[in-house]
């Protein structure tokens, strides 16, 4: 009895250390899926954070690669730290290969956009247990929580649109979140599955989107002009040369030597195999469908399409919201002013420069134009200055000294211009003050010009020269503070389609220039080897006492000269490792 | 203040306790007269180095075959004339030999401890164990080989000493603690540093030893308990021992698959209070850092060169370089040797340890205090009131009460306290910061002060703004306080009234550790001096502000464990058998962490026959709680036999001088869940923290909601492995000679890696799954030889590992180039480019593009192209080092002879490997600490670097300070130009001691005085060294350098 009396005293002690308590046995802190979206969150304040996230994931163009625009790609511009090495570098020269492509700070656009992709399905897949009570201003009775699904459907669509623009046919993957153990080695759609999950996608949302004018409150987002805008612009790339009747597996294969594997062989994947004129009349019509919202119109002054916001601006349809402030200035504005940091990246071509008309709307290369070489700046269209700097143009009270030895062209060793011009484009007002001043610095996605320059182009290519498609070259001409002249704002009227082609290509490029549009335009209007292969040009301004010579160079010989535009570069290669990993995915010709 | 008064009561304390202890013992020292001898018979007593009574020591009379064993009181009486020979043995006793010289005088005959001892019982997971029955795979060092070494830490004793235990030291003092969450992230894993994330043993206070043995990290297991407490006073740790296999490492369950570093502190044994004090005091020198700066006219020569090279106009005027050579200019062209202005050649280390244990039958105890106070290598400014130089000062108490509380039951209380105080130069920058500016900054950057005094600065750029010299003597210190307290109760009630052999155990053990950081800052101006003509100017740079004081918790961890144990063990004639049933529970909580659980419910089961034929086998089910619910349990088993060949009469009747060949082999199934990262099995949402995005033209930014990355995998599990260890060991010649031998092949699979097809079309990044194989194979092998002539008690022993690894399955994708693939290849394979020498101008006009796309000049280093493209990038990598099984090895010998003894450690490393390419073969570039671009410090083997005249014998290539070279890196590639061999030799450790003889000791009262002199690190030999003194264990960026130590000291026992 006794010894089991010391037993019990003993296993009680035992008892006593091992005694434990229950805890949580998931961390509090770790919020899962039920906690953003929160079958009882009548405000809907946890989903709408994570729908920012999404919106989030739209890329950001400014300075986007490199520290340049990716207009330094094209023939635009150069960038101005021009190391052979560099990402933007690469892709301006053609110098990349599907395994060093979209590496570092390059154009890596596929895996940013299959993230926000799946982020959209996150949203879209859970959201319609979230009670929101709020309801759409547009719409009576309508939770704002459909309009919030549609945005993310937007987002989603535009994402693929990203996609499809560099890579044709990608896989679509619907409304599924992988996860671990599911399949995602999925093979790629064809360009015209993709052309039209994203058009079925805009139409499926765009009466169920808030509408313009938003209020001020709701700036930023997805409206239904926006769902119309994308649809245009991804029917007028459809219909383009580069995917309307492709040829690229056949011209891509001449002397390239892609490192493979598994080279797409059907041509469905990189475009349509058969070319359709209709498709033309597709994007016209999407295109007339934004006009006819009548919700937007041309800013009058155009540097204000990038600075002001709604009510006093409604040029722009969609844009990715961006702090304020003055990066564009510090990282693009002119060198050499002590109080204001500047970096001047991107440097603009002389190709550009030349591309503006006289302030008549007359090419300067026409014999009429009244162009003087010994003062090029003089008399231009004032788009001219407000996307490029020139020499003495006035920049914080202070004429720029874009010659040799000069302010801004120190020829110092540390980074300057290697076009003799620097990118003005997006800047802030900043000419009449000592240092820059905050400004709305959102990256511009979908703006009215461009509706109407797509509708320009698209219509002309189905039907020909029109009184309709010169108009809207007249609005963009007129709104840039090009003279009405005899009411063509300095255009010729022709009846030939291939001539008002090139104007129209023309006004897209200066209207546009440094928006991420160039880079594809010339990609699709297949006019890339034309643009891309020749020296690109400069400016050498020597100025002596009284008296200012100019020199036109070639810029970056070196580097540049290398630089063959060959039909694989149309499209992006798929990343290396993409295509390595699943057996499944094509890779695109010639890579 | 605190301090001074804690030192000092400390050292009251010990004067104190010497004294009482002095008093009380001279009375009993009297009492020991033995009683005297008959005819012809020689009497005597042996004692033990404690001049305690010696039993069982053997005692032959040289020349004949007469021998007795003393009694418990140490007494003998043998049959011995004068003039005879005695040969007085006993185990782990040096012999000694004594003339008896008038055999009617009773003899006094002391043997002295073996430097190598040797038990029958040995120390295991959670108990003692038989030796000759053990079937793992175990090797052992006792407390002698431990306090031979000076060091903060024992970590500092173990390199050489255990086979199979691979040590690199990569610091010469405990990590930085600038910062504070530095310590957690290492020791928890990246991620947030309140959660153990990735770890279920506690954090490690050695952060300057990578311990690892077949290739893994140890888990360190202290009396039962898995706590990582290196700061354990040596003295009072009575063995290491490793334990390598799967059989001995079972009862870890789900964290058995490491190797485990056993930890057995001295326990309480019966007599009269012992009381032993040692104190040492020692001198350390830096080993490892560059002391060949170039002097400034050089180094502006050399830049000059290196600007004319890369296409630019020389910095330096002829003028400048005159000036700095003569240094006729001090302030406008300085030359200021860093090295030698802040840092000292020696630094102090005193320790001091008391050790007091006694006890009778019903209650015995052992009480160790430790006080270390090591010193760093920082020079302090006399006039700041505070100290900024590295110190750590430690305070330690061991105490181990055992009472017998009933016959049967039996209570253990064990308590650890530590207090530590660690002190860094630079309230913001740390000392890790601190050398790297000091190896980065080029002689000529700026004037130490200004002719007015104040600090000097660079006024060219933004770089060099820091004053080095106000960097680390007048910008604060960092303290770190840390305290620990370990409670460990065990409970031994016997059985054997139930059935005999049959006992219980229970143990509780509670841990805490705490950690706070105490940061005091402050700021002093620079000023640019700049003379124009006749008037000087001071222009300042940088910012300054007075002392500022922070103060956080950096740690707080509770850590608590539970054991219950049953264990039977019985002989039935010839039959032994074993059992034993355990259940456990651990519980590890850091910060505001949920507790991490691990429990283990194991069986386990022995017998053996005739002492001959062994079997065991143990089975455990564990548990961790951090897997999904459903995948938390685990099943772990292993298994072994063995057989000892030397009871076989074959052998023992034919082979007189085997006397033992025990054959074991064991396999089993081991787990290891530490690369869990927190709660991954479910997914989770993350705030963004920042604003994410925002709508309206206000831009009022709101915080988003986000993904977790990576997504969850709610299939992890935890890491597993299949060993095989096959070992001998063998005693032979009388166990003059010890063989030791072991084979292993393990195979480790399910290791968390993350997919090779991991495509963005997830559109998020993938979780390491559990899908990697790795395979380890290896030998150990380990001879000991001990003899004597008369009384020359000499010794040797001798350990070697080789381990060899190989990567089965990392889910690779299949690469381009069949070079590309790590698959097959060991895991620590170094990838680079083969080197092929220098471009010359003949080779440069062939198309050819370095790494990124570089444009290489003459003096370049040149690279094989071998995808022949053209072009030298990813695809021309391939494994240039570290494919050979490693090698390493250890050797302990010495003598004693008449209480002088000499032992030494050598120690080395072989087929290893490694990328020299760190700051000093890379001279003048500016990466990490000044920005790259920024030219830097150069050594004088840049002398050697290619120029058109030397192309011949150059050993670097071109000076490129600037432009591409430093962005681009061609010449810092990795490749097989930086690959060198990392192998050393090294008499790591060395003592010398003498003593005294036991009449001189007893003259004082005492029972033992003994004088010692060691030393750390005294030479090493190294595979490849850059300059004189470099270190082949460091050669980080900022590394603390290790230390040569050579310490003297005096031990007391009474």
């Amino acid at each position: 009895m006794m010894k089991n009396y010391k037993i019990i005293i003993f296993l009680s002690a035992v008892t006593l250390i091992t005694a434990c308590k229950k805890y949580n046995t998931f961390p509090l802190s770790q919020q899962t899926v039920d906690r953003v979206f929160d079958a009882r969150d009548s405000l809907g304040a946890n989903a709408n954070k994570f729908l920012l996230t999404v919106y989030s994931q739209v890329i950001n163009g400014q300075n986007r690669i490199d520290n340049n625009y990716l207009d330094a790609a094209t023939d635009d511009a150069v960038p101005t730290a021009a190391a052979i090495s560099e990402p933007l570098t690469q892709i301006a020269t053609g110098t990349y290969t599907s395994f060093t492509f979209g590496f570092g700070s390059g154009d890596n656009v596929w895996s940013a956009c299959y993230a926000g992709i799946r982020s959209a399905n996150v949203f879209i897949n859970n959201i319609d247990v979230v009670p929101v009570q709020a309801t759409m201003p547009n719409i009576p009775n309508l939770s704002m929580k459909y309009a919030w699904k549609n945005e993310a459907r937007f987002l989603r669509a535009y994402f693929y649109f990203q996609l499809i623009e560099r890579y044709g046919g990608v896989p679509l993957i619907g409304d599924k979140v992988f996860n671990v153990g599911d399949n995602v080695k999925l093979p790629r759609n064809t360009f015209e599955q993709c052309v039209n999950y994203i058009v079925g996608e805009c139409d499926a949302i765009k009466d169920t989107l808030l509408t313009a004018p938003l209020a001020t409150s709701n700036y930023g987002r997805v409206t239904k002009g926006a769902a119309l805008a994308l649809k245009a612009r991804v029917l007028l790339y459809a219909a383009s040369p580069l995917f309307n009747g492709t040829t690229l597996i056949t011209e891509a294969k001449a002397g390239n030597t892609g490192i493979g594997p598994r080279v797409v062989t059907d041509p469905n994947i990189v475009g349509y195999q058969v070319a359709d004129q209709n498709r033309w009349k597709l994007a016209a019509d999407a295109a007339n469908d934004v006009i006819a919202l009548k919700a937007y119109s041309l800013n009058p002054v155009f540097p204000d399409i990038f600075l002001d916001y709604p009510p006093s601006n409604n040029e722009v349809i969609f844009a990715k919201i961006v702090d304020a402030g003055t990066n564009v200035e510090n990282k693009n504005g002119p060198i050499g002013f002590p109080a204001a940091n500047s970096n001047g990246y991107t440097s603009p071509t002389q190709d550009l420069v030349d591309a503006f008309p006289m302030l008549s709307g007359i090419d300067i290369h026409a014999a009429n134009s009244g162009f003087k070489p010994d003062s090029p700046y003089a008399h231009r269209d004032p788009r001219l200055q407000q996307t490029v700097f020139v020499n003495e143009q006035v920049w914080l009270n202070t004429p720029l000294q874009l010659f040799q030895g000069g302010q801004s062209i120190p020829n110092s060793g540390v980074p300057q211009t290697v076009t003799g011009y620097y990118s003005h484009k997006f800047m802030g007002e900043s000419e009449r003050v000592n240092n820059y001043v905050s400004h709305n610095e959102d990256w511009t996605i979908f703006r009215y010009a461009e509706i109407l320059l797509n509708y320009a182009e698209a219509k002309n290519e189905f039907s020909g020269p029109s009184p309709d498609v010169y108009q809207k070259l007249f609005e963009v001409r007129k709104r840039a503070g090009i003279s009405q002249g005899n009411g063509t704002y300095g255009l010729t009227i022709t009846a030939d389609k291939a001539v008002l082609r090139g104007i129209i290509q023309n006004e897209r490029r200066i209207e546009m220039a440094f928006e991420e549009q160039r880079f594809f335009d010339i990609r699709r209007w297949k006019i890339a080897p034309t643009q891309m292969n020749p020296y690109k040009h400069g400016v050498q301004i020597v100025k002596s006492v009284g008296e200012t010579t100019i020199n036109y160079i070639n810029v970056l010989p070196d580097v540049y000269k290398q630089n063959t535009f060959t039909p694989n570069q149309y499209l992006q290669p798929i990343p290396y490792n993409e295509v390595i990993g699943n057996l499944q995915m094509q890779q695109n010709p010639g890579w | 203040m605190l301090y001074c008064y804690t030192k000092k009561c400390f050292t009251a304390i010990i004067i104190i306790s010497l004294a009482l202890a002095k008093s009380s013992f001279a009375a009993t020292a009297d009492s020991t007269k033995t009683a005297n001898s008959g005819n012809g018979i020689t009497s005597g007593t042996v004692v033990d180095e404690e001049n305690r009574p010696l039993k069982g020591a053997t005692i032959t009379v040289k020349g004949s075959s007469n021998a007795v064993q003393t009694n418990s009181d140490g007494h003998f009486e043998i049959n011995a004339g004068s003039g005879s020979t005695l040969e007085i043995k006993a185990v782990n006793h040096y012999t000694n030999n004594v003339v008896v010289k008038n055999q009617s005088e009773p003899l006094k005959i002391r043997l002295l401890d073996q430097f190598l001892q040797s038990y029958d019982k040995i120390d295991v997971l959670y108990g003692v164990r038989d030796k000759s029955d053990f079937l793992g795979s175990i090797s052992t060092v006792y407390t002698n080989q431990l306090v031979t070494t000076p060091g903060p830490t024992y970590d500092y004793s173990l390199p050489g000493q255990l086979t199979g235990l691979y040590t690199h030291q990569t610091s010469g003092f405990a990590q930085s603690q600038n910062g504070g969450t530095a310590l957690l992230v290492q020791f928890l894993g990246q991620g947030d540093p309140n959660v153990v994330n990735g770890h279920n043993v506690s954090i490690n206070d050695n952060s300057e030893f990578a311990l690892s043995v077949r290739n893994h990290a140890v888990t360190t297991v202290i009396d039962g308990i898995q706590q990582n407490v290196a700061g354990i006073d040596p003295g009072s740790i009575e063995s290491i021992s490793i334990l390598k296999d799967a059989l001995s490492t079972m009862l870890l369950g789900i964290n058995s698959s490491n190797p485990i570093l056993l930890i057995t502190t001295k326990k309480p044994e019966i007599g009269q209070p012992r009381i032993s004090f040692t104190t040492q005091t020692a001198v350390q020198q830096s080993l490892g850092l560059p002391n060949n700066p170039l002097p400034a006219y050089l180094w502006a020569y050399l830049y000059n060169e290196g600007l004319e090279n890369d296409g630019s106009a020389a910095f330096y005027t002829a003028n400048d370089i005159a000036k700095y050579r003569d240094h006729s200019d001090p302030y406008g062209h300085p030359d200021v040797n860093w090295f030698n202005l802040l840092l000292k050649p020696y630094s102090p280390m005193q320790s001091d340890r008391l050790n007091v244990s006694g006890g009778d039958d019903v209650a015995r105890y052992t009480i160790s205090l430790g006080y270390l106070n090591q010193g760093g290598i920082f020079k302090e400014a006399p006039d700041v009131t505070y100290h900024s130089n590295n110190n750590i000062s430690r305070y330690t108490l061991n105490s181990n009460i055992n009472v017998n509380v009933t016959k049967n039951l039996s209570v253990d209380l064990q308590m650890y306290g530590r207090v530590q105080q660690m002190v860094e130069p630079g309230g913001l920058a740390g000392y890790g910061t601190i050398i790297s500016a000091i190896e980065h900054t080029p002689n000529n950057a700026y004037p130490v002060r200004n002719p007015d005094g104040s600090l000097g600065g660079a006024s060219t750029a933004d770089v060099f703004k820091t004053n080095l010299l106000g960097m680390a003597q007048y910008s604060g210190y960092t303290q770190t306080n840390l305290k620990n307290v370990l409670v460990n109760l065990d409970l031994n009630y016997n059985l054997s009234s139930v059935t005999p052999g049959l006992s219980l155990k229970a143990r509780g053990n509670l841990a805490i550790e705490s950690q706070t950081n105490i940061v005091r800052t402050e700021q002093r101006q620079a000023y640019t001096f700049i003379q124009l003509d006749s008037t000087i100017k001071y222009s300042p740079i940088g910012s300054s502000s007075s002392l500022s004081n922070t103060f956080s918790t950096i740690l707080f961890e509770r850590d608590s464990f539970t054991q219950l144990m049953l264990d039977y063990d019985r002989r039935f004639g010839k039959s032994r058998v074993g059992a034993q049933a355990l259940f456990d529970s651990k519980s590890i909580i850091a910060n505001y962490d949920l507790p991490a659980e691990t429990t283990n419910k194991a069986l386990r089961g022995s017998y053996s026959y005739d002492d001959k034929y062994m079997a065991e086998a143990t089975v455990n089910t564990s548990t961790y709680n951090r897997y999904a619910p459903g995948r938390q349990r685990g099943w772990f088993w292993a298994g072994g036999l063995g057989w000892q060949m030397g009871k076989e009469s074959f052998i023992k009747d034919n082979v007189s001088w085997i006397d033992s060949w025990k054959w074991r082999v064991d396999y089993g199934k081991t787990g290891n869940n530490s690369g869990a990262p927190y709660y991954i099995y479910k997914q989770t949402y993350t705030n963004s923290g920042a604003p994410t995005y925002f709508f309206g033209i206000n831009h009022a930014g709101t915080v988003g909601y986000m993904e977790s990355t990576p997504i969850a995998d709610p299939y992890i599990s935890w890491e597993s492995a299949k060993k095989l260890d096959v070992g001998a060991d063998i005693s032979l010649f009388h166990n003059l000679i010890q063989v030791n031998a072991d084979y292993y092949h393990e195979k480790y699979y399910g290791l968390l890696t993350v997919p090779g097809d991991n495509i963005a079309i997830l559109g998020t990044s993938y979780p390491a799954e559990n899908l990697g194989q790795n395979l380890y194979t290896g030998f150990e092998l380990a001879l000991t030889y001990k003899n004597h002539i008369n009384n020359f008690n000499y010794f040797i022993t001798v350990n070697g590992a080789s381990q060899a690894s190989k990567v089965l399955f990392n889910d690779e994708l299949p690469q381009r180039y069949p070079w590309l693939t790590h698959t097959g290849l060991p895991t620590n394979t170094i990838f680079g480019y083969t080197s092929l020498g220098y471009w010359t101008t003949a080779d440069i006009g062939s198309k050819y593009t370095g790494p990124n796309s570089y444009t290489p000049q003459p003096g370049d280093i040149k690279y094989q192209d071998l995808n022949g493209d053209g072009k030298i990038d990813a695809n021309d990598a391939h494994a240039i080092g570290n494919l050979k099984p490693l090698l390493f090895y250890g050797t302990t010998l010495g003598f004693n002879y008449k209480g002088f003894n000499l032992s030494m450690v050598l120690q080395g490393v072989g087929n290893l490997q490694r990328m020299a390419n760190g700051y000093y073969n890379l001279p003048m570039l500016g990466f990490g600490l000044f920005g790259s671009g920024t030219p830097s410090q150069a050594y004088t083997q840049a002398l050697d670097r290619w120029t058109p005249q030397t192309a011949a014998t150059a050993t670097k290539p071109r000076f490129s300070p600037t432009g591409e070279w430093a962005f681009n890196g061609n010449n810092s590639q990795s490749s097989t130009f930086y690959l060198k061999p990392a192998n050393y030799f090294r008499l790591k450790n060395a003592e010398i001691g003498y003593t005294l003889p036991l009449s001189w000791a007893q003259r004082l009262k005492l029972a033992s005085i003994r004088v010692f002199i060691n030393a750390e690190n005294i030479f090493t030999i190294a595979g490849y060294q850059e300059f004189p003194g470099e270190d082949p264990e460091i050669n980080g960026d900022g590394s603390y350098p290790i230390q040569r130590v050579i310490n003297g000291g005096l031990s007391i026992k009474l």
